[in-house]
């Protein structure tokens, strides 16, 4: 679980804009947490806070009943992986030394057999294996993202050993990606969930949010809004108060939760 | 070269800078058969009785060429080196010692101490000796590199444009106090503006190579452990922090280290330019991108790469010789426009150059 406590995150000194205001959010072990709100809202900054990487300047951010403040960098590294909207690469490499990245913080200098294993088995997950000889920048949009994927999940690889806790998080990983490669990510995400590991996931897409989502937290205005772990509770008036537009639920679906068509 | 292993790629690359380590001692105003040079260092080891009747061969063997084709070698696997650390932290194949001022500040220093050394506006140097030099090249080469690095980067993103001009400006300040230095010099070699501008390998001494041996060794060293925090900057700042690197301490680290090893070289043979800029490109294009190995590549065949030019440098005039950076200049000046004008279409709006400069480019 990743326990958001009281957290104010503030850019320009202690007077200065609060991105985030006072927010205490309980993402939930072995769940699909996703994070909503409109551009703006200070979801990225929650997600950045969440991840370590940036200090609040006030509250903490616990693993379990760990601050994440005490985890040394390689031992966090370990322990969460970060998948991030598009990743360019400052110089060519090929498919398989990028996923590789991914067990650096595992290995000192030389990659152990375990670790080229663990890199294929990424690979294959996400169905790349025949591409890892390619240099990435000379794949498409949608393959990148599919490596950088392999790449996180080779950093937090927990299918032989489900003993340690993992944590997953993913910042607005579909953007570029066609609706066939959105749902075979956000499907090999949520079979982590399986194998000892918490995703916490900012989501542009509300329906695809409430298809996924098993704990959704709603961000307005650098405050949580709203959460809920039934994507069904999920009200017109909420949508069109937070998203500023015209929500209306159409049909019911064959998982009772229905599908939304907005309009302004 | 793509097949081989990188551990055969370094046996290659060693091979061939051996064969020009014979080559270019044996090269010269003065040549030497192998014989000659087995016989001369054998008497060094004193493993051979001395013969009088060869005394100044061995003298020119081994106080004249053995350290200048020692020195040519250290300082290209320095600057094949640093060129590789800088490309790495500005995530952009354009930079090198030469153009990010590093260079220009330590032969600065270098300079100041030249010909100010015994007076009392540097009595402070005194102290330090025989390392005053390096010292003070280390100061001005830090300062040049960390104000073009502070002008070059906004919110962690490296402008390749602003890089190249704070560059420009930077090398032309330290350019022109260098020139001043040398025209107010009384001493004759620190006078001579092209030993500091072109470079030159004509003063090496065996004091000069042993101090650049042991910084090129202990910075080289130390960079090696920087190999993987470097491919992992290639994915950008946040992404390199969530793999467990911390973005700030290691470009501040590496651009000390980068700058001592730089300093102390150029303290010895002045501004040699362009060599950081070629060792990486072609190992990018013969091999791999990946820092793991570019660093030892680069040690290696920028220690090559100078063999070859200094050879060139030797004969190409005889008996004069041509400044090192001449040739440097010629082949990389190509080069270094080559890059630059592969990266326009990925310019976008024109803005900047930051991550992704470099992609598209070598595979």
């Amino acid at each position: 679980m990743v326990d958001v406590v009281g957290v104010t995150y503030r850019v320009g000194g202690p007077n200065g804009l609060r991105i985030l205001n006072d927010v205490t959010a309980r993402f939930d072990a072995c769940k699909f947490n996703v994070i909503l709100g409109p551009n703006g809202a200070g979801k990225s900054t929650l997600l950045k806070v969440a991840t370590g990487l940036l200090q609040p300047s006030a509250g903490a951010v616990r693993y379990g009943d760990r601050p994440v403040a005490a985890f040394r960098a390689d031992e966090l590294a370990r322990t969460r992986a970060v998948l991030s909207q598009h990743v360019e690469l400052a110089f060519p490499l090929p498919v398989e030394d990028v996923v590789l990245m991914g067990r650096y913080p595992h290995y000192r200098s030389a990659p152990t057999s375990r670790d080229r294993d663990i890199v294929s088995r990424s690979l294959e997950l996400v169905g790349m294996t025949d591409k890892r000889r390619q240099a990435y920048p000379t794949l498409s949009g949608g393959e990148q993202q599919k490596v950088q994927l392999a790449r996180v999940l080779a950093q937090i690889w927990n299918l032989d050993d489900a003993h340690e806790h993992k944590y997953l998080f993913l910042d607005e990983p579909t953007t570029s990606l066609d609706v066939h490669y959105q749902l075979h990510l956000l499907d090999v995400a949520r079979d982590l969930l399986a194998h000892n590991c918490t995703v916490v996931a900012v989501l542009h897409d509300l329906n695809v949010a409430f298809q996924y989502g098993q704990h959704i937290f709603v961000i307005d205005g650098g405050k949580l809004a709203y959460e809920t772990s039934r994507a069904s509770d999920i009200s017109a008036e909420l949508i069109e108060r937070v998203f500023r537009v015209r929500a209306t639920r159409i049909g019911d679906g064959a998982d009772g939760q229905g599908t939304w068509r907005f309009s302004l | 070269m793509r097949r081989l292993s990188y551990r055969q790629t370094y046996v290659l690359l060693a091979a061939l800078l051996a064969v020009l380590l014979v080559a270019s001692a044996a090269i010269g105003a003065f040549s030497f058969t192998p014989a000659e040079m087995v016989r001369h260092l054998g008497v060094a080891a004193g493993w051979l009785p001395a013969t009088s009747a060869d005394a100044l061969s061995r003298n020119v063997f081994l106080e004249l060429r053995l350290p200048r084709v020692l020195l040519a070698g250290l300082t290209g696997a320095v600057l094949g080196v640093s060129g590789t650390l800088m490309q790495g932290l500005f995530r952009n194949p354009i930079v090198e010692p030469g153009l990010a001022g590093t260079s220009a500040g330590a032969a600065l220093g270098a300079a100041l101490v030249f010909v100010f050394g015994g007076s009392t506006a540097l009595s402070f140097t005194a102290p330090l000796g025989s390392i005053a030099v390096p010292v003070l090249a280390f100061v001005g080469a830090f300062a040049a590199t960390m104000l073009v690095y502070r002008l070059s980067t906004s919110f962690g993103k490296v402008n390749v444009f602003t890089l190249l001009l704070a560059g420009i400006a930077v090398n032309a300040v330290c350019g022109a106090g260098t020139g001043f230095l040398s025209y107010v010099a009384r001493d004759p070699q620190a006078r001579n503006i092209t030993f500091w501008n072109l470079g030159t390998f004509t003063t090496a001494d065996w004091h000069g190579v042993m101090l650049v041996a042991v910084f090129f060794a202990l910075c080289f060293a130390w960079s090696m452990r920087y190999g993987k925090a470097l491919n992992a900057l290639m994915l950008g700042e946040d992404e390199a922090a969530f793999l467990g690197v911390d973005s700030r301490k290691l470009i501040f680290r590496l651009l000390v280290v980068n700058t001592i090893m730089v300093s102390v070289a150029t303290a010895m043979v002045g501004v040699i330019a362009f060599v950081g800029l070629i060792v990486p490109h072609v190992l990018r294009i013969l091999k791999s991108s990946d820092y793991t190995f570019l660093l030892p590549g680069s040690a290696l065949l920028g220690a090559l790469l100078m063999e070859l030019v200094d050879i060139v440098a030797r004969i190409i005039i005889p008996p004069a010789e041509l400044p090192i950076g001449i040739i440097t200049a010629v082949i990389g000046a190509p080069i270094f426009l080559w890059i630059l004008l592969r990266q326009q279409p990925q310019r976008g709006t024109g803005a900047s150059i930051d991550s992704g400069a470099g992609a598209g480019f070598y595979g």
